[in-house]
């Protein structure tokens, strides 16, 4: 998926970038440009920063909530 | 080869969104974009999911920073973009033609449910086409009329898939208690990709002039 519609960003260069070490939006957007347009992609980035820290908060899981899904 | 644009999101006021996405329609040709398909969630009314279909596989890029596709999103009020699925279709099955298909229920009831999600780098997609043809039977038995792959452009190993089902209550048995085709619909949710999406079609917007 693309993320950063400005430049075109997608979810694997995000998270390459996450994988190199990038902990906030800021950094991010220094490592490959997402979110440092317009800024209207953050909540995504910071989805996926919260997605790949070793210990999610537990008020914001990673995966939400969804209708029908399994218990 | 053709191009589809998919997004998962929230407006505020479903009413004014609707307003603002049919009035850009006469902009859409310029794009190459021949029409738009809106669903709406069952759970959550402010919910849509909206794929826009383009004859020609158009620079994604240049499609996305388009002043059109900001203007859709200023003028109904979304402030956060979501994520843009954008890939191309690899499997279209039309499962009701099936002999024994549930034929004799009323389209108008169908549901859909929509996944954008990983299925694995090594040959995944050609794997998931595989398991889907050997399970085509259990599939239109349990009401999935159509079944339909997109591979993501941008990552061969993502996919956005969309099932129409024939009931809310198949929808509901179906993932709850899903196939082993469809073991995907558990990656849903996780990161930047979306929760999974149930919907009915709203409708199917032909873009003037194309």
């Amino acid at each position: 998926m693309y993320i950063c519609l400005c430049l075109g960003v997608t979810t694997g260069t995000v998270q390459h970038a996450i994988d190199a070490g990038a902990r906030s939006t800021k950094q991010v957007a220094e490592a490959c440009g997402a979110g440092s347009i317009c800024g209207r992609c953050g909540h995504t980035i910071r989805t996926m920063i919260e997605a790949a820290a070793p210990d999610p908060p537990a008020s914001k899981p990673a995966r939400l909530r969804r209708r029908w899904g399994r218990s | 080869m053709s191009l589809v644009l998919a997004a998962d999101y929230r407006v505020p006021d479903f009413d004014h969104w609707w307003a603002a996405l049919t009035a850009g329609l006469p902009r859409l040709p310029g794009l190459g974009a021949h029409h738009v398909v809106v669903y709406r969630s069952l759970e959550d009314a402010s919910r849509v999911f909206v794929t826009i279909g383009f004859r020609q596989r158009s620079p994604v890029d240049a499609l996305l920073r388009s002043p059109l596709m900001f203007s859709w999103f200023d003028s109904a009020g979304v402030d956060e973009l979501p994520p843009m699925f954008a890939g191309e279709a690899v499997e279209k099955l039309d499962l009701d033609l099936l002999p024994g298909a549930a034929a004799d229920i009323a389209a108008e009831g169908a549901v859909f449910v929509a996944t954008i999600a990983p299925v694995g780098r090594r040959d995944g997609v050609a794997r998931l086409r595989a398991s889907v043809h050997a399970a085509v039977t259990r599939l239109a038995d349990s009401g999935v009329r159509r079944f339909w792959i997109y591979r993501a452009l941008d990552d061969q190993a993502e996919v956005m898939i969309l099932q129409e089902i024939a009931t809310e209550r198949q929808a509901e048995q179906w993932i709850r208690h899903p196939d082993a085709a469809t073991a995907f619909m558990a990656e849903a949710g996780v990161g930047a990709y979306p929760p999974l999406f149930v919907g009915r079609l709203v409708q199917v917007l032909e873009v003037p002039g194309t």
